[in-house]
């Protein structure tokens, strides 16, 4: 893979922008969500360490969006290319599950297939993931190895800009003059660099391994009173489906403009009681616990056996948001030692 | 499939007919001609007010104007109610797979079906009765609450019971002063010795409750469950299995769908509810 190496952000930065929207991250009180990002006005450019609080999928799905209008001839503004930065591996990762769903299924979504084609990614190295990240779970790693246009690893006196994809290669290209050959020294460090940091990854989630796929817990802990127990903690706030890199459930709702009609596409959530509930009154998923159940069901045992992949890249946003306390890592070791202990007793 | 599937084409309600105190059919002519399979459904919009789906209840061979028995259950279907000819609606589809028609044919078909779930079920009738010959036979068994309660009333008490190689028996919850069938629900017509069960497959179709026992009824009878079709009623909204309010176990009922063997789906949970 090529690499070359740029002394400071800004110069990366300000090339992207002249020919696309960019986004970066900027702390907004004490969360980092992404800011669009004005070569002008825009203050000194920071790398982020973490990721950051809100999901990347609002670049693609966004929160509401025109999905369809009826009795108009208005002609939807054509989409400008984007570049959004600061993008870690559970991100990039995530955008792989969603493509899944939205791109790369036989029905695909035109909405999601457009902006797809018009995002230039720039990931980069996690230098000090959250005490919450738990990508090591889930084959995450701190740095990214694919899906990526450009990605970014901080390194002594500037950054290494590692090439991924054809779109990012012909930036180079174009930029040449702003950047400069890697000395070997530097890929050295990088390499020190991130091996520290897979370590503490995998230091943190050790105590969370599986002792078998969690396909097989979930299957069997179907009966298990935790899901009761987790409804007396979680309030309902949805906020965990939100900034959910890969859940996608959404709605569809029909409104009215002035002189002629939409049809919005909507985040939805799982978590909402009338989910699932259909016009004549039936709900299968009445109770919170159940609504809880069906959303791990979902993520590692549905999600797999449709997409052979887990919905989930262990980014952890979900536990840093969860107002009534609920950890996702402790949820699924619960229900491991559960599988395990029904194990043992089938065995005596 | 390609090009933005969350826009309908637009069609307009052409004719409203009253089948039962609660339910009425709609034609609908699309602003083109519209083909679909038996058993696939449409989303049907009304603009402004919301989107529901719903399984035409016409023959696909009739692809200039297409009817739409609507039971009024929630806000849109309230909201439908109401409506008179001439009306804007759009159309989004088909969706979903659709019955296996081919699958049957040398089979004798057993159809048990009750309230609003026979829309979709003279979708299908009609597509069996026009290759009738191709099937040994197609017996049907029917419910619905009251005898006024029946939809398709006029082809259902007349023609459709003289077709040869049809029998058709009807039953209802509550008969009234001229009712001289069967009282009871739907199982108490349903028969072992109906159809020959090793060379036969079941079709049924209505309220969940009913489809359970129905179903449990049929394997009793021993019907394998991979010969048991059912068509499943979920929240499907976008209809190309995204969305995920239809999930059921690993599948969308709207892309996988809406007609599934009970074999397929038994393992999960709550199916009926």
């Amino acid at each position: 893979m090529d690499a070359v190496f740029v002394s400071k952000l800004k110069t990366l930065l300000d090339a992207l922008a002249e020919k696309m929207d960019v986004y970066v991250p900027a702390k907004a009180s004490k969360h980092l969500v992404f800011t669009k990002y004005d070569p002008g006005s825009s203050p000194a450019v920071e790398f982020n360490a973490v990721r950051t609080c809100t999901p990347v999928k609002e670049f693609l799905f966004p929160l509401r969006e025109t999905a369809a209008t009826m009795q108009t001839q208005a002609q939807v503004p054509a989409l400008k290319a984007f570049a959004v930065v600061g993008l870690k591996d559970c991100d990039v990762r995530s955008i792989a599950i969603l493509d899944k769903v939205f791109a790369e299924d036989d029905f695909k979504d035109a909405l999601y297939v457009a902006r797809r084609e018009k995002m230039f990614i720039v990931s980069s190295d996690c230098t000090e993931p959250a005490q919450t990240c738990f990508c090591a779970l889930f084959e995450g790693k701190g740095f990214t190895e694919k899906g990526f246009d450009l990605n970014i690893s901080p390194i002594k006196g500037g950054f290494i800009v590692d090439i991924g994809s054809r779109k990012g290669h012909e930036f180079v290209e174009r930029n040449s003059g702003l950047f400069a050959d890697v000395p070997a020294a530097l890929l050295e460090e990088r390499d020190a660099n991130r091996a520290a940091v897979q370590q503490q990854l995998e230091r943190q989630s050790a105590e969370f391994i599986p002792s078998e796929p969690l396909q097989r817990i979930l299957e069997r802990t179907q009966d298990s009173e935790i899901f009761a127990q987790l409804a007396k903690d979680c309030i309902e706030c949805q906020a965990c489906t939100r900034v959910c890199p890969t859940c996608h459930c959404f709605y569809l709702y029909d409104g009215k403009q002035q002189d002629y009609f939409t049809k919005m596409k909507i985040w939805d959530s799982c978590m909402r009681f009338g989910y699932a509930m259909v016009a004549g009154g039936a709900n299968p998923n009445k109770v919170l616990g159940e609504r809880m159940k069906h959303r791990l069901m979902h993520k590692f045992v549905y999600f797999l056996e449709r997409y052979g992949v887990n919905m989930c890249v262990g980014c952890g946003r979900c536990i840093d948001a969860d107002a009534g306390g609920i950890d996702l890592r402790q949820v699924l070791k619960k229900l491991g030692e559960e599988a395990r202990l029904q194990k043992t007793e089938r065995a005596k | 499939m390609n090009g933005n599937l969350y826009q309908p084409i637009s069609g307009r309600i052409i004719d409203i007919i009253d089948e039962s105190p609660t339910i009425k059919s709609f034609v609908v002519e699309a602003e083109s001609p519209f083909k679909f399979a038996t058993g696939q459904f449409i989303e049907l919009t009304l603009p402004g007010v919301g989107e529901a789906p719903f399984t035409p209840s016409s023959s696909p061979k009739q692809t200039e104007q297409m009817e739409i028995t609507i039971m009024k259950a929630g806000r849109v279907t309230g909201l439908l109610h109401e409506c008179s000819p001439g009306q804007m609606v759009g159309i989004r589809g088909p969706f979903g797979n659709g019955y296996p028609v081919n699958g049957f044919a040398g089979k004798e078909i057993y159809i048990v079906g009750g309230g609003v779930g026979l829309a979709p079920i003279r979708s299908l009738f009609l597509t069996l009765v026009d290759r009738i010959k191709d099937f040994k036979k197609v017996v049907c068994r029917f419910g619905a609450r009251t005898p006024d309660d029946f939809i398709y009333k006029k082809a259902l008490f007349g023609p459709w019971q003289k077709i040869n190689g049809v029998d058709i028996k009807l039953t209802v919850d509550k008969g009234d002063g001229q009712w001289t069938g069967n009282v009871g629900v739907v199982t108490t017509i349903l028969n072992a010795n109906d159809v020959d069960v090793k060379n036969a497959v079941a079709i049924v179709c209505g309220p969940p409750i009913m489809m359970k026992y129905a179903t449990i009824k049929l394997l009793e009878f021993k019907f394998a469950p991979d010969t048991i079709y059912l068509s499943m009623e979920k929240n499907m909204s976008c209809g190309i299995g995204k969305c995920g309010h239809c999930m059921l176990g690993k599948y969308y009922v709207c892309k996988d769908g809406p007609v599934f063997t009970y074999e397929q789906i038994r393992k999960y949970p709550k199916i009926w509810d």
